[in-house]
């Protein structure tokens, strides 16, 4: 059962790397292309939709799987850049509260709690709102505010291993300050950072489709799931398969990746604990 | 070098303080792990260093290893104050093998690159390092294929042959063990021992041995330290400390040893209950109040400094 949702996960979140990587080779339409004459063509499964159009269009008549293609590599592309960067900002931050202790941790520990007491959806959207919409914005804006999870994370597991032998050994041996971390600490904490990096990536996804729902977030015409969900919210009632196709999409996504996060953590867990 | 003999390791008034806080408000308590020793190790020598939990071996071990600083006191290392030593040239001189070889070895790094890392950290080349990985392989009595496996996939034994080599692929001058078989299988212990005695000769190590097993120290050392509160309370020859010992705690570590006779029923600990508190070590001998023969003297006034910390020692008094 937890191999085959390991399995499931790493899958789901395969098959939309390579939607997200081949989507130019993949679209069989222009997604950009409008074609008013034939908006809102319903998806193939119901009445009035054909195989021109699998998915059926939009309110500007562009191709809806095409779409859906493109909105794959960009929710990819703001999944994997947000978690680099706040992978990058938190472990830096936790490894060295957890390392050096004492005075540097009290100050780790008082900049994890001052960007927990932000609200980030708040300090996202004014921030867009400020600097104005963008693919590179919503990323930075993102990655900038999700990264205490790995800070919390990579501070708990550095004092953990820090204390073990094998660091002394390292001392021992005359490794400098900097070899025992990269070689000795990192290595042994990584499995935990890979599990949050799973976890804030689903967020980080959803954040986007939060902030280009509001109209905040990936700027129009760039198709973002979410954008595609608001742009599509008006005809809900008349053609739910406007926003329940891009719903989906995300819903997906989302349940993939997070598989994938618990079944590494089951996995790493246990080859550890051996 | 003082005297004739050529001492590799030479503490002089060594000390360690730990302030402990036990919650925000609380006062910081002062920890005493090891307090104001002096001792000196000749070269190619074995010293066993005895003691009970929470003595401070262990503390002193991380110091000579140059993992602690020490608070106070100097300690030289091959002639040379540890404090202010380069890291690499520290490493050349001295080694440790740990207790535990389940925690002492990186899990996810290969044996073989395990046992070349303080040989990398000199600076030395791959191709140079893995054969110097095989030559100490043979040395440890593992096979070279162990090189590519993983920590988990080995023996606890097998580990600490790994932790060994490890130690002496740089060769260095000094070895400290400490507990190194403690956490192992008694049929494995001593064939660990074998080996460390067998590479003490072929490598010409000198030896610190910290264990809280007399039978291993006995086995293995040239001359034996009895740590208690943070002060050696007896340090003399191995022969000579088994033979007569003269400090009523070691005499007390001596009668606790388990015979294999089972008429003999427990051993009799003369020592009363509880554990010594190296936060509060008491005035006076720091041993009296778990001393079967403290007097008033011993409750007021500290024993003379000596190779026997014991106000009855010369004159032999309830031996």
């Amino acid at each position: 059962m937890r191999r085959a949702a390991l399995s499931l996960g790493a899958a789901i979140v395969a098959f939309a790397a390579i939607l997200a990587i081949f989507a130019p080779l993949l679209m069989p339409h222009d997604p950009f292309a409008q074609d008013l004459t034939h908006r809102y063509t319903p998806p193939f499964w119901l009445p009035g939709g054909s195989s021109a159009h699998w998915l059926g269009t939009d309110g500007l008549g562009r191709d809806y799987l095409s779409r859906l293609i493109l909105g794959a590599r960009i929710s990819m592309l703001i999944g994997v850049s947000t978690v680099i960067l706040s992978g990058i900002i938190g472990t830096t931050l936790g490894v060295l509260g957890g390392y050096f202790g004492g005075r540097t941790d009290a100050v780790v520990m008082f900049i994890i709690s001052c960007r927990l007491a932000i609200p980030v959806i708040l300090v996202a959207l004014t921030t867009v709102f400020m600097v104005g919409s963008g693919l590179w914005v919503v990323v930075l804006t993102i990655g900038l505010l999700l990264w205490e999870r790995f800070a919390i994370v990579a501070r708990a597991a550095t004092r953990q291993v820090s204390g073990l032998d094998y660091i002394a050994a390292a001392w021992a041996a005359g490794c400098s300050r900097t070899r025992v971390i990269l070689g000795e600490i990192l290595p042994n904490i990584a499995h935990h950072l890979l599990v949050i990096a799973t976890i804030d990536m689903a967020i980080a996804i959803l954040l986007e489709a939060a902030l280009s729902f509001l109209g905040l977030g990936v700027p129009p015409p760039l198709p973002s799931w979410g954008l595609m969900i608001s742009e599509g919210k008006d005809y809900m009632f008349f053609k739910p398969w406007v926003i329940e196709i891009p719903g989906i999409a995300l819903l997906i996504l989302v349940l993939g990746i997070n598989l994938l996060g618990d079944g590494l953590r089951d996995r790493l867990g246990a080859r550890t604990e051996q | 070098m003082v005297g004739g003999m050529n001492h590799v390791i030479e503490a002089i008034g060594l000390s360690q303080v730990f302030r402990q806080r036990q919650g925000l408000f609380a006062s910081a308590r002062q920890v005493m792990a090891v307090d104001d020793l002096s001792f000196r190790v000749a070269e190619g020598s074995a010293l066993g260093i005895v003691g009970e939990s929470g003595c401070g071996k262990s503390t002193l071990a991380r110091m000579l290893l140059g993992l602690l600083p020490a608070s106070a006191g100097t300690l030289r290392i091959g002639g040379a104050d540890l404090r202010g030593m380069d890291r690499r040239a520290r490493a050349r001189l001295i080694q440790p093998v740990f207790q535990d070889p389940m925690s002492s070895l990186n899990p996810r790094r290969r044996i073989g690159a395990t046992i070349a890392l303080p040989l990398r950290v000199q600076g030395t080349g791959r191709a140079e390092c893995r054969r110097a990985v095989a030559r100490m392989l043979e040395e440890v009595g593992l096979a070279p294929e162990i090189a590519a496996r993983f920590p988990n996939q080995l023996s606890g034994g097998q580990r600490q042959r790994v932790a060994i080599a490890r130690a002496l692929i740089v060769n260095p001058r000094i070895l400290i063990c400490d507990e190194p078989t403690s956490a192992l299988d008694v049929s494995v212990q001593a064939q660990i021992l074998n080996l460390l005695m067998d590479l003490r000769a072929r490598f010409k190590l000198t030896l610190v041995f910290i264990s809280h097993n007399l039978a291993v120290v006995e086995h293995i050392a040239d001359e034996v330290a009895v740590m208690y509160l943070g002060r050696f309370v007896e340090h003399s020859a191995n022969a000579e400390i088994f033979a007569a010992p003269r400090h009523p705690y070691t005499r007390a570590l001596l009668a606790s040893v388990l015979t294999p006779e089972p008429g003999l029923g427990l051993p009799e600990m003369p020592l009363g209950e509880g554990s010594p508190d190296p936060t509060n070590i008491p005035p006076g001998c720091r041993f009296h109040p778990r001393c079967p023969l403290a007097t008033e003297l011993c409750r007021n006034q500290a024993p003379p400094r000596g190779a026997v910390e014991c106000h009855f020692a010369a004159s032999g008094a309830g031996a």
